[in-house]
């Protein structure tokens, strides 16, 4: 009785211990092999052919048309065209169309799409793929993130095979941009319906090999496609890897060859090691504090003025950025078109003084910022709050997680109700229009946009409109500018930086690129 | 015995019914809209309504809750408010990948901590005994996340022998199962050495002694065995402390399993996900302590159930 009862105590622990050697036996008397795991395809081949991306986050889809998050439409980049794409700088060029045409109003746009272009499943890529991709956005019932650009379309005609003639109901001036979005194959959203987000076949210089859910997703070179021969590396693994220390040991130990993003504190300890290279681009994110414009004494512009007069930038950028970064002199990073650069708000704490006690408020006052709890998020409200100090305003710090924050400041029934005074936050776009209508026009007065400060200028809505509506390149720089201008002078914000996008790659990785929005560009991937 | 085991099992039926309950109302209750979060910052109000029917998000609390329960009682855990898969899709290789996680960390702790406890008792106050309790109290003082990255730095970046993270063979599992194994196995040693010195105080030890049996054996046959009860004890309460670790450890190692689902679906406000990672945890510790209630029986037969 007692021996059995031993035993059976035993032998779970003997399970233990056996599950514990069973997985360690074989190998492991540390023969210095490089920890690196190729796949284990790579049978001691000179040559390598597997490029590692470790990122910071999961993936949340692989359809194109129903992306929100860069990552995804990072990824995506590399199995995915859309008629017109980003090259690595932003600029559009051509990609599964030749040439295109817009009509006087901005209305028509009319498309030679590329020939003899075919998806990865051996779809035809024509003008009825095209018309099926549009419909498909631009139907309400479908629920797709691209239907907010894609609803300003009204027909989508076949002209012939090759040809498109897209009909918007209204003028929009970034519709342009919206043709990045990535075309899929017909066939593929008829065989997997809704599982489309999961089995993603595009056109692009990359095929989808598989997507282990949370753990990393697999491309391998497309021997068929148009722009043969640019992208080199036969497999690229994409892996989200969240903690940033467990990033940079990677592409420390060669498990990942590029790694993105790298935080600015972490660029010291790359700096200097053997084949690893830091790379730097300026980015379309821009760094401010949004200011409730509806609460006093926020509503006095003078207020306003006196608290970008007691910032000093580039303390900020020293400090909180690790002295990556340059100053926001405008609304927008300089990165996106029509940018007008306004100058700095100098630091100078007796201007700052003076306008407060011109607007009555000699003494000071007191007030809160909020945030979420990122660390950097938390140094960059410590650094605002010991500013303010100086010119009399005592700033209390409130961080929140994120989807709180995001109830706090969206979940409300009226502008009236906000209770937030600052929040300390960055916005990416990729046009002016986002950049510009999302936050400083007056319809998008949360809880219906993102115009967070409550901003109401009427000429300032007004440039914008005509802007949206505009398809000449002069008038809508002219436009773009008038609100550059005035949102600046303003000061609806504490304007404070334009990031610079941090990325490592190993020294042999050629042809990748963090473009400025944060994307992957892989089109020219090789090693050398 | 075996009626014991039928009853416990029936018993957990309510269990987990409260804490479906429990855990439903609580993510309900805390702020955040997966509705926004989904849709995203530039939305229009039309278009986050569209998303919420979709959803099912806009009926009443009530009627959400007997859906998810119908849907539970018939097996299905749903689809993520977040990436739209449903959630036994997302628990496919994620579960093993924990599973395999937390039984190497807690195999680990098991050996290494009665080992420890083990020499400590033996040799007490002398100097294997403060080795002994040195790494106990640093196992668990040290943090796991600091732990890890430094373990990280020292076998993967200087010493090349152990993948920084990943799942990519066994070799990926020894620095994640080592962070993670470190409190439990502290534990597991300081409970040892403690419980193992006072079962030397008893008795029937001196009785051993006394016939002329090795000193070896009468640790290794009487006391130890009857210092286990404690020992199982904490291992069985610690189970629960392992699945909360894991969600530090995968996100250090980068492992792609349940921990990390949690911590993800938790800040997009993904709530079927949520509702179905913390249901398993549960089920998992309840599975556990009912073993350790059948080990103790194992242990001390004195210990009665069926009466």
């Amino acid at each position: 009785m007692k021996k059995a009862s031993f035993l059976r105590t035993a032998s779970v622990l003997l399970f233990s211990v056996a599950l514990l050697f069973g997985c360690s036996s074989g190998g492991g008397n540390g023969s210095g092999t490089p920890a690196a795991s190729n796949g284990g395809t790579t049978t001691g081949a000179p040559q390598k052919d597997q490029m590692v991306i470790a990122v910071n986050e999961n993936f949340i889809t692989m359809d194109p048309q129903n992306t929100g998050d860069a990552l995804s439409s990072g990824v995506q980049s590399a199995m995915f065209e859309g008629l017109l794409i980003y090259d690595k700088d932003l600029k559009l060029m051509p990609g599964l169309s030749t040439e295109y045409s817009v009509n006087e109003d901005a209305t028509e746009y009319t498309f030679k799409l590329r020939q003899n272009v075919k998806f990865h499943d051996g779809t035809p890529f024509n003008a009825e793929a095209v018309k099926i991709n549009f419909d498909r956005m631009s139907n309400k019932d479908n629920n797709l993130r691209a239907y907010r650009n894609y609803k300003y379309i009204k027909s989508t005609e076949i002209v012939d095979e090759h040809t498109v003639k897209v009909t918007l109901n209204q003028p929009f001036s970034a519709m342009i941009n919206k043709f990045t979005t990535g075309i899929i194959s017909p066939a593929a959203l008829e065989k997997y319906g809704k599982d489309i987000t999961k089995n993603p076949v595009g056109t692009g210089p990359y095929k989808f090999v598989e997507w282990v859910q949370g753990d990393h997703l697999t491309v391998e070179l497309n021997p068929d496609h148009w722009n043969k021969g640019a992208a080199k590396v036969g497999k690229i693994v994409y892996k989200p890897v969240p903690e940033n220390g467990s990033r940079v040991a990677m592409l420390k130990t060669g498990e990942a060859d590029v790694i993105y993003p790298l935080p600015e504190q972490q660029v010291e300890t790359l700096n200097g090691e053997e084949g690893v290279k830091v790379e730097r681009t300026p980015s379309t994110i821009t760094r401010y504090v949004s200011i409730n414009m509806l609460k006093k004494p926020f509503d006095d512009p003078r207020v306003r003025q006196a608290i970008n007069h007691a910032v000093d930038k580039n303390a900020f950028i020293k400090v909180v950025k690790s002295g990556y970064g340059a100053q926001l002199e405008s609304v927008m990073s300089p990165t996106i078109a029509h940018y007008a650069k306004q100058g700095a708000y100098e630091y100078n704490i007796e201007k700052a003084k003076q306008l407060l006690k011109e607007a009555g408020y000699e003494n000071g006052f007191t007030t809160d910022i909020w945030g979420n709890t990122n660390s950097d998020t938390m140094k960059g409200m410590q650094f605002i709050q010991q500013q303010l100090q100086k010119v009399g305003i005592t700033v209390e710090v409130k961080s929140m997680e994120e989807a709180t924050l995001s109830d706090e400041i969206y979940g409300i029934k009226s502008p009236e109700e906000a209770k937030m005074n600052m929040w300390y936050v960055s916005w990416s776009s990729a046009d002016p229009d986002n950049a510009m209508r999302s936050l400083f026009s007056s319809e998008n007065f949360p809880p219906a946009g993102a115009n967070t400060a409550f901003y109401k200028n009427d000429l300032v809505d007004q440039s914008i409109k005509e802007a949206t509506q505009s398809s000449d390149q002069d008038k809508q720089k002219q436009l773009y500018g008038v609100v550059q201008e005035n949102v600046f002078k303003d000061a609806p914000w504490i304007f404070l930086a334009v990031d610079e996008i941090l990325y490592g790659k190993r020294a042999n990785v050629n042809g990748v690129y963090i473009t400025p929005s944060g994307g992957i560009y892989v089109r020219e991937a090789a090693f050398q | 015995m075996f009626r014991y085991i039928v009853k416990r099992l029936i018993e957990i039926i309510p269990i987990i019914f409260v804490v479906s309950l429990l855990i439903f109302f609580f993510i309900h209750l805390v702020p955040g809209d997966p509705v926004r979060l989904a849709a995203g910052k530039e939305a229009t109000l039309e278009e986050i309504e569209r998303v919420r029917q979709e959803l099912g998000l806009d009926k009443p609390l009530l009627t959400q809750y007997v859906n998810y329960m119908q849907n539970l009682l018939t097996g299905n855990l749903g689809h993520s408010l977040k990436t739209g898969l449903p959630i036994s899709d997302m628990f496919e290789n994620r579960f093993s990948v924990t599973m395999t996680l937390t039984l190497m960390s807690l195999g680990w702790a098991l050996v290494l901590g009665l080992l420890i406890g083990t020499i400590s008792a033996v040799f007490r106050n002398k100097w294997p005994d403060y080795v002994g309790m040195l790494t106990a109290i640093s196992g668990i003082s040290l943090p796991g996340f600091w732990l890890g990255l430094i373990l990280i730095q020292v076998f993967s970046v200087t010493l090349g022998w152990f993948p920084t993270g990943g799942v990519e063979s066994w070799k990926s599992y020894v620095l994640p199962s080592l962070t993670l194994g470190a409190g439990i196995m502290s534990m597991l040693a300081r409970f040892t050495r403690s419980s193992l010195l006072e079962t030397l105080k008893e008795d029937f030890i001196r009785t051993g002694r006394a016939k002329g049996l090795k000193e070896s054996v009468v640790v290794r046959k009487h006391a130890l065995k009857n210092s286990m009860i404690p020992v199982v004890t904490i291992a069985g309460l610690q189970f629960g402390f392992l699945l909360g670790g894991s969600v530090v450890v995968e996100t250090v190692f980068s492992i792609p399993g349940m921990g990390r689902l949690l911590i993800d679906s938790i800040a997009f406000r993904d709530y079927p996900v949520v509702q179905a990672v913390i249901l398993l945890f549960s089920l998992e510790f309840i599975l556990v302590n009912l073993l350790v209630d059948i080990l103790y029986k194992a242990l001390n037969p004195k210990i009665r159930y069926d009466s």
